[in-house]
């Protein structure tokens, strides 16, 4: 009798995870990027308090991506720094975080189908949301938009490209951008 | 309507009927519990409340090791500590808690802690974290027919150093017995009568409506509003009619079965706002909010609502209201549920009469949009929506 019944995840699994990874980069940076150029994210992100470190995460050992708020400075760490978050949401799996971060499904959609957790302050978590439906608007052409995000996106301080551009930079000082705008 | 995907738990047993309680000691033998704490408050002792399940258990040969009776009107994380610590010190091997959603609450919080051996229950703050398989064992005997906490997998706990409240959902939390005796409810006042149940009629029709509704949550919330409909008139011209708060517990728990599950939105968020920010009592908050709430979701959720009008006003003024004209009629008929409370019960029908002032609309409705029910509401509200509807309701 055959006892060794261990399974390779799939090719499409495999692929799900790298592009899981990729895309959380881009959405890390993306909301540093939108708290750049952005003055409702930038207002979030100045009521979080110092310290708040955010996770996105899929299962523990999988793709995440972290970001911290320190020193009136907002940081993504990248797939580094995801122990001690102030708030860890994490995705029960690859498959459920796909279609979420490819802009087929909603964040909120996602929560009412039971797709992601929550481990932190539940208002903290609503703040991120907000944000990230910012972020999306920015990063995301408005055909996609229209379909995932609860209200018509809404640029209100750069276009497209400048959101792309930001997406070079890790890090943005919360009050200085906001003295400057 | 079917999601294209969803997730329904309900495993809590339910005892209904006359002598449920009686039914405890068996419960306990059959979750290999002999020593259980029993939890509740100091106002529901001096009631003689307690005194009934007491003299229950003591009939049955169960042997209470502990009453803990100092739980507050708010839950709080120092409560949930102490009553985890007197369980421990007193060997108990199962919890019985005797009250309302705080006396729940506080139990399904110190089970956390017990089961999980947190040192601060702040680690679980959130959703779906709780992975304990096995919680310790919980029969919740609810003195209020409205919060439905007996059937649900959320609790709301005050974190006395930081002054918020924190939400705590996971199917984890669920009791294992829920016990539904007339006895618990005969003595309630109307006034309190008719806010825990528009409490509960919130929780159904939010739950009907909400982005997690499924088929199951939708047929445990039409239960619900069919026996509001029914028994709350009843229970409000005489508080002693058994039937009746039989029929009305059964409905705050099959309301709490469906919000547990399809969650609750804006109603709800502006209400906890309201009770954080201003004291306005939940089941208040509640009747006064649901109807504007109802008109604010009308354009992505008139639809539902008016298949509610079915349960809301019977299958006679459902037929004849053409199908467009439902909508508006539902939201009428729990105007009506309102104003009919307002005249038997004194239920206040405007949020001014509950001390809410326009000053504090602002502070409130930043509030609400931090509530997580917010997130499953049918449609976006930002805080000029909220301001909008608090207007409405002041």
């Amino acid at each position: 009798m055959k006892t060794d019944v261990r399974v390779r995840p799939g090719l499409a699994k495999q692929g799900a995870r790298v592009l899981a990874k990729v895309v959380f980069a881009v959405m890390g940076r993306g909301l540093v990027a939108c708290a750049r150029i952005d003055p409702r994210v930038r207002a979030e992100a100045l009521s979080w308090p110092e310290g708040t470190t955010i996770t996105l995460a899929i299962l523990p050992g999988h793709p995440s991506v972290t970001v911290r708020k320190l020193n009136g400075r907002l940081r993504s760490l990248g797939s580094k720094g995801a122990g001690g978050s102030t708030l860890l949401v994490t995705f029960k799996s690859a498959d459920a975080a796909v279609p979420v971060l490819l802009g087929m499904k909603s964040i909120l959609q996602s929560f009412a189908e039971h797709r992601a957790t929550v481990r932190g302050d539940l208002g903290l978590a609503m703040s991120l949301v907000r944000c990230l439906h910012i972020v999306e608007g920015y990063l995301y052409p408005d055909i996609i938009n229209r379909r995932i995000l609860p209200r018509p996106a809404v640029r209100e301080a750069a276009g497209h490209l400048r959101a792309y551009a930001g997406l070079l930079g890790g890090s943005v000082n919360l009050k200085q951008e906001g003295a400057a705008s | 309507m079917i999601p294209a995907y969803y997730e329904f738990s309900n495993r809590a047993k339910v005892l209904s009927g006359e002598k449920a309680i009686e039914n405890i000691p068996y419960e306990l033998q059959s979750l290999e519990a002999s020593h259980p704490i029993l939890v509740t408050n100091r106002q529901l002792r001096d009631l003689g409340l307690v005194d009934i399940v007491l003299s229950a258990l003591a009939a049955g040969g169960i042997e209470v090791c502990a009453i803990y009776d100092a739980v507050p009107v708010d839950s709080s994380v120092d409560v949930v500590n102490d009553l985890a610590r007197v369980y421990r010190e007193a060997g108990c091997d199962a919890i019985i808690a005797v009250g309302g959603g705080s006396v729940l609450d506080t139990a399904k919080g110190a089970n956390i802690v017990l089961t999980t051996g947190a040192q601060d229950i702040k680690e679980y703050m959130g959703t779906e974290i709780i992975k304990a398989r096995c919680m310790k064992p919980f029969i919740a005997v609810p003195t209020t027919a409205g919060t439905g906490s007996e059937v649900t997998g959320a609790a709301v706990i005050k974190d006395t150093e930081r002054h918020v409240k924190m939400g705590f959902v996971s199917y984890s939390l669920l009791p294992d017995v829920a016990v539904l005796d007339p006895r618990m409810t005969e003595g309630l006042p109307p006034r309190l009568t008719a806010s825990t149940a528009l409490d509960a009629l919130t929780h159904a029709v939010e739950a009907f409506s909400c982005r997690q509704a499924n088929p199951l949550s939708d047929g445990y919330a039409r239960a619900a509003i069919d026996l509001i409909r029914e028994y709350l008139p009843v229970v409000l011209d005489n508080g002693r009619d058994r039937t009746g708060r039989l029929a009305m517990a059964n409905a705050a728990l099959l309301a709490g079965v469906s919000f547990s599950n399809a969650m609750v939105g804006i109603v709800h968020a502006i209400g906890h706002a309201c009770g954080g920010q201003c004291g306005v009592a939940h089941g208040d908050a509640m009747g006064i909010l649901l109807p504007h709430g109802m008109e604010y979701n009308m354009d992505v959720a008139g639809e539902r609502y008016g298949e509610l009008l079915l349960h809301l006003k019977g299958a006679e003024a459902y037929a004849s209201t053409p199908a467009d004209e439902r909508p508006a009629a539902a939201v009428a008929a729990v105007r009506d549920m309102l104003s009919d409370a307002a005249t038997r019960a004194g239920m206040p029908m405007r949020l001014s009469q509950v001390g809410v002032s326009a000053e504090q609309l602002p502070v409130i409705a930043a509030t609400a949009i931090n509530d997580g029910a917010i997130s499953m509401n049918p449609k976006d509200a930002d805080v000029s929506d909220v301001i909008g509807i608090l207007r409405a309701a002041l």
